[in-house]
């Protein structure tokens, strides 16, 4: 125990803190401007001065440790006097810009100023000039205004890991340089214009729109980008939203954001924004009203119903749909008679975590993100989490500057300067090197922990190849399987973070599995859309009812159809692709989709679109035209995720509220379903978004008496206040296959998972069209000159599907033979070009044709 | 005193007294002014109409949309919408005054750091609708021209609203400044 006096109160201390930590714990303010609570101590601004009882001279409150029986002042003529001179000398270059400054009203110097400062400088020499940057599309930069505190490049590189940033020049002269796009590694996270107490760096899109009294309301809500779910808020004014900014400290992000979270909100007011129901006639999409728009869809599906049967129906769930969305839309599907409904969640999330509960039990994958950055060690798998999930590359990066080894298998560029070791099989054997890589932990560990015995037993007769065998087959070199294998295996805390490939290869989730049982490690699914997991819990699958409870069970089964007046057919229904396969094949005539781009977002899109074609019905309930709505009998304008309440659930498994922040005309989609479900006849009597969350908590097990104050108070995390479904285990077979390479040779087609884009959401987003505008095809330098191509150029990449001429990307962080296309930008997709099989056990579609030639044109 | 208030009461002293005052009224000159055919002129510095000074260089607003008049404005009846202009500059793209609930206080124009927005003595405005007693930018901007514009309006910076940007020293276009010497 510590007790020290500050301004002759007195505090007593756990451990040593800072003197500044100490005073802000106990309410006592000290100025500061390089002090920031998650940046490293830097001690540069002076501000922070106090004096301490038998130092000769003012010491910096935030570096200065507390020690026992320490006297501190926080405020006196002295310490006046010097934070006064601090200031003067700020304001030698700072410009007085205040009535033009964004910042005006939540700057620190202002504040200061106001509270110590000079009300005239004494410098004649005239000011340094910097004219503002105004070249970078999201962030401005005025350099006048910087008064060196380097919290950005303490954010830059201590924090985000990007590195983009340095203060460069000397004395009067310095400033921060530079952003610019991909030149110069900036991720446009934004991040440091969180940080920036001045108004130095600013963004860029809600330039000189508001002041910052102007806010009417601040509305805490989720983004809606990805699984992270970070906490963000809305900021708004005469109900338009004027910017979004975290909270430093909030939420599992703590306040870090990533540039589709921080710039990304723009669409919401984008003018191509759906307005009203559309009905095809005469082969055009016309306006038409909702009540016809309800009405024919209703009579519709009722009639398909009627002269095909309940299984020829079949629903999209959204995955950036709430979770009441998404709860009434597979109950409509239901009460419909047709247990085919799935969603996205299919391409590896769903899939993997069935597999992952199966084999370790339910919740494995309800693991905080915090832990990331606790480990020793962290094993990426199957994707890029600096790309997917932005926030979550970020703990990684954070784990590996405290020592951490981290250690990638597949591509992850955006992790290339912050891992201890990559390795690089072809994409389809990442089986092989886990196998070898098992095998190679357990020669070292001697033993299997003991505790779970049937997958014990299940891994003694997997046959695993040995780490020699598994490098020879896939090219890489034993020592480095060895290495990793002791690195892995000496690691204390373990966290393996898995991607959607991985999670989708039944395969390799078993692997990951057995990994994560064989060193106690903490399993992360990345989750691309911000509700994956909450498709999960809904029951929006064909085999699982809400709160994880499988349909086969008959008693469950029945309670569950009772509650709602339904008999819920016991047949399990369709998953995606088996749904789009039957749709070709004629078994399905009606298909609802609700905010998903499936003739998009799937695999082997021409023949996917051709399926879609042969629909009988076609609904799609969206906030865009996308592809699949064009095609569609009835488009339904839903509302976006600052227009509606609800929940969504990240990927820890933590359900989170969104919050309506400006409302439009315009219906919810739980609206437009409970609509049309009582059209057909069924009970769905929800007047706001908490009605529904009350249903969910009576037929859910898993969401047994939750209410949105629970959420809100932290009473979140998994298993939300309900009960697991216990009779999990469930293993299933190894392929015959998984341990051997594809011998084929050359380059290979990858999905680049862009960090500026998502897709329907985000190709709608000005400021993330502006950093990263097109389709862009990405080889390695070696590659490319291989080829003979330079940036810029353009290519025919063709493979046995198809071809896209697309413009040549030389990306310095990409290995080996890989030409990585995205699948974001309209027409140019990489689905486009590749195939599929399926899963046997997961049914998620796995890329198949990645051999790719490519011409310069 | 008993005597005097006799007298007083019997000669009528006190009435006549007041029909003295009026007859001396009845003869000199009236000062009822007979409004609205006679017009009454504001005294200097007559808080009226309110008005946004147009640059007579650019012909632009010198408006610089800070938002501080708003901010000050103790009916919270200004509301401005800025924006980045096609040069990169803040400007307000709306500049409204809802004059029904102005009282007039001028607390706008000693707030504005440049001089922007000031209170003309143009006072007759009355109207049948709230629409007219609604100031737009466009509104605000042509009061100027019309009632202030030239060396009155000078006359006034000078004397009155003595923008805080005239006791500074500007520097390089720059909106704010540093004390001039002496
Ligand atoms: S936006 Fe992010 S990556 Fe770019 S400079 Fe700022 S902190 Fe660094
Ligand atoms: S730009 Fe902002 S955060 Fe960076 S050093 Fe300057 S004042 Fe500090
Ligand atoms: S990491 Fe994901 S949830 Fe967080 S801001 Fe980025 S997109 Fe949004
Ligand atoms: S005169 Fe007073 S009440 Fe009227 S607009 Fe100006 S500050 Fe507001
Ligand atoms: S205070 Fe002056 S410059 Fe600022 S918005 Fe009002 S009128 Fe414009
Ligand atoms: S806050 Fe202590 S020196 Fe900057």
């Amino acid at each position: 125990m510590i007790t020290i006096t500050i301004n002759n109160k007195e505090i007593r201390l756990e451990r040593p803190v800072t003197v500044l930590e100490a005073a802000k714990a106990n309410g006592i303010k000290i100025p500061h401007f390089c002090h920031h609570g998650i940046l490293e101590q830097w001690g540069g601004c002076r501000m922070c001065l106090v004096e301490v009882e038998k130092m000769p001279r003012l010491q910096t409150a935030c570096t200065l440790f507390v020690t026992d029986g320490m006297v501190v002042m926080t405020e006196s003529e002295t310490i006046s006097n010097a934070r006064r001179s601090v200031l003067e000398f700020i304001l030698i270059n700072h410009p007085l810009d205040c009535p033009v400054c964004d910042k005006a009203g939540e700057c620190k110097l202002q504040d200061y100023v106001m509270q110590y400062g000079p009300t005239a400088g004494r410098f004649k020499e005239p000011k340094i000039r910097h004219p503002e940057g105004l070249n970078d599309p999201l962030i401005v930069r005025n350099q006048e205004r910087c008064i060196m505190c380097t919290r950005c490049v303490r954010m830059c590189s201590g924090i985000q890991g990007a590195s983009a940033i340095a203060v460069t020049n000397r004395g009067n002269h310095s400033s921060m340089e530079p952003f610019s796009g991909e030149r110069f590694d900036c991720e446009y996270c934004g991040n440091c214009l969180t940080v920036c107490p001045v108004g130095a760096i600013m963004s860029r899109l809600h330039r000189y729109s508001y002041r910052s009294w102007q806010v009417t309301d601040e509305i805490q809500t989720v983004c809606p980008f990805c699984g992270v779910g970070c906490t963000m808020i809305a900021q708004v004014r005469d109900n338009a939203l004027m910017r979004v900014v975290p909270k430093l400290g909030l939420g599992s992000n703590k306040g870090l954001l990533c540039n589709r979270g921080r710039f990304g909100y723009e669409y919401v007011g984008s003018g191509e924004r759906l307005k009203n129901p559309l009905i095809k006639k005469n082969g055009k999409l016309q306006p038409a009203s909702w009540e016809e728009a309800l009405d024919t869809v209703a009579s519709r599906l009722k009639d398909i119903k009627n002269s095909s049967g309940g299984n020829a129906i079949a629903g999209i769930a959204g995955a950036r749909c709430t979770n009441e969305d998404n709860y009434a839309f597979q109950k409509l599907i239901r009460g419909l008679g047709s247990n085919n409904i799935d969603s996205i969640a299919r391409m590896g999330f769903a899939g993997g975590q069935r597999i992952f509960e199966g084999m370790l039990g339910p919740g494995v994958t309800s693991t905080p993100l915090s832990g990331i950055a606790d480990s020793d060690a962290v094993l990426v798998v199957g994707g890029d989490p600096s790309e997917v999930n932005p926030v979550l590359g970020v703990h990684i990066r954070m784990a590996f500057k405290k020592g951490a080894k981290v250690i990638t298998i597949g591509h992850a560029p955006g992790l290339g300067r912050h891992r201890t070791a990559g390795l690089l099989p072809h994409p389809q054997a990442d089986g092989v090197v886990m196998g070898g890589l098992i095998s190679a932990i357990l020669k070292d560990k001697k033993s299997l922990p003991g505790g779970n015995r049937p997958l014990e037993e299940k891994i003694t007769v997997m046959h695993l190849p040995s780490a020699d065998d598994a490098a020879a087959a896939c090219k890489l070199s034993a020592e480095d399987i060895g290495r990793l294998a002791k690195q892995l295996a000496g690691a204390s805390s373990v966290s393996i973070v898995v991607g959607r490939e991985a999670g989708g290869n039944k395969d390799t989730a078993m692997l990951v599995s057995v990994l994560s049982y064989i060193l106690n490690a903490r399993i992360y699914l990345m989750s691309e859309r911000p509700n994956e997991q909450g498709l999960v819990d809904m029951g929006c699958l064909p085999d699982m009812l809400p709160g994880g409870r499988p349909l086969a069970e008959e008693g469950l089964r029945k309670k569950c159809g009772a509650s709602w007046g339904i008999d819920i057919p016991a047949d399990e229904g369709l998953t995606l692709m088996e749904m789009i396969q039957a749709a070709s094949s004629g078994g399905i005539k009606a298909m609802y989709v609700m905010g998903e781009n499936p003739a998009f977002n799937l695999p082997d899109t021409k023949n996917t679109e051709e399926a879609l074609r042969r629909l009988d019905f076609l609904v799609v309930q969206d906030i865009f035209m996308t592809e699949t709505a064009r095609m569609a009998d009835v488009v339904l304008p839903a509302l976006s995720w600052i227009e509606k309440d609800g929940t969504y659930t990240n990927a820890e498994r933590k359900i989170q509220r969104l919050k309506k922040a400006i409302s439009i005309t315009g219906m919810e989609d739980w609206k437009i379903v409970a609509e049309v479900g009582k059209r057909i006849g069924l009970k769905m009597p929800y007047g706001k978004a908490a009605d529904i969350m009350k249903e969910i908590a009576r037929v859910s097990p898993l969401h047994a008496g939750l209410t949105y104050a629970d959420i809100e108070g932290g009473d979140n995390l998994w298993p939300y206040k309900g009960e697991p479904h216990k009779n999990w285990f469930s293993f299933p077979e190894l392929s015959a296959d998984a341990f051997t390479s594809p011998a084929e040779e050359g380059l290979c087609l990858m999905l680049e998972k862009p960090l500026f884009h998502s897709g329907t959401l985000s190709r709608k987003s000005p400021a993330l069209n502006s950093i990263s505008p097109e389709a862009v095809l990405r080889l390695s330098p070696a590659t490319a000159s291989g080829l003979n191509l330079k940036d810029g150029d353009f290519a025919k990449v063709s493979t046995e599907k198809g071809s896209l001429s697309l413009k040549v990307k030389i990306d310095r962080g990409i290995d080996g033979p890989a030409a990585f296309v995205s699948n974001n930008f309209e027409g140019r997709g990489l689905f486009s070009l590749t195939g599929y099989r399926l899963d046997p056990v997961t049914k998620s579609p796995l890329t198949e044709g990645r051999q790719i030639s490519i011409e310069k044109e | 005193m008993e005597f005097k208030k006799i007298i007083k009461t019997i000669f009528f002293t006190e009435i006549l007294k007041g029909m003295a005052l009026t007859f001396k009224s009845m003869l000199s000159p009236a000062v009822t002014r007979q409004y609205p055919e006679e017009k009454h002129p504001a005294m200097p510095g007559f808080r009226g109409l309110h008005a946004l000074v147009v640059d007579p260089a650019t012909g632009k607003e010198k408006c610089i949309a800070c938002g501080l008049c708003a901010a000050i404005c103790p009916s919270q009846c200004i509301y401005i919408y800025s924006t980045e202009g096609p040069d990169n500059k803040k400007f307000a793209e709306r500049y409204e005054i809802e004059l029904t609930r102005c009282i007039y206080c001028a607390f706008c124009v000693e707030a504005c750091p440049v001089g922007a927005i000031v209170l003309t003595e143009h006072y007759e405005y009355t109207d049948y609708s709230r629409e007219a007693l609604y100031m737009t930018k466009e509104k605000l901007m042509a009061n100027w021209n019309k009632y202030m514009a030239g060396p009155k309006g000078e006359e006034y910076f000078k004397k009155f609203w003595h923008p805080t940007a005239d006791d500074y020293r500007a520097y390089d276009g720059q909106p704010m400044f540093r004390k001039r010497e002496g």
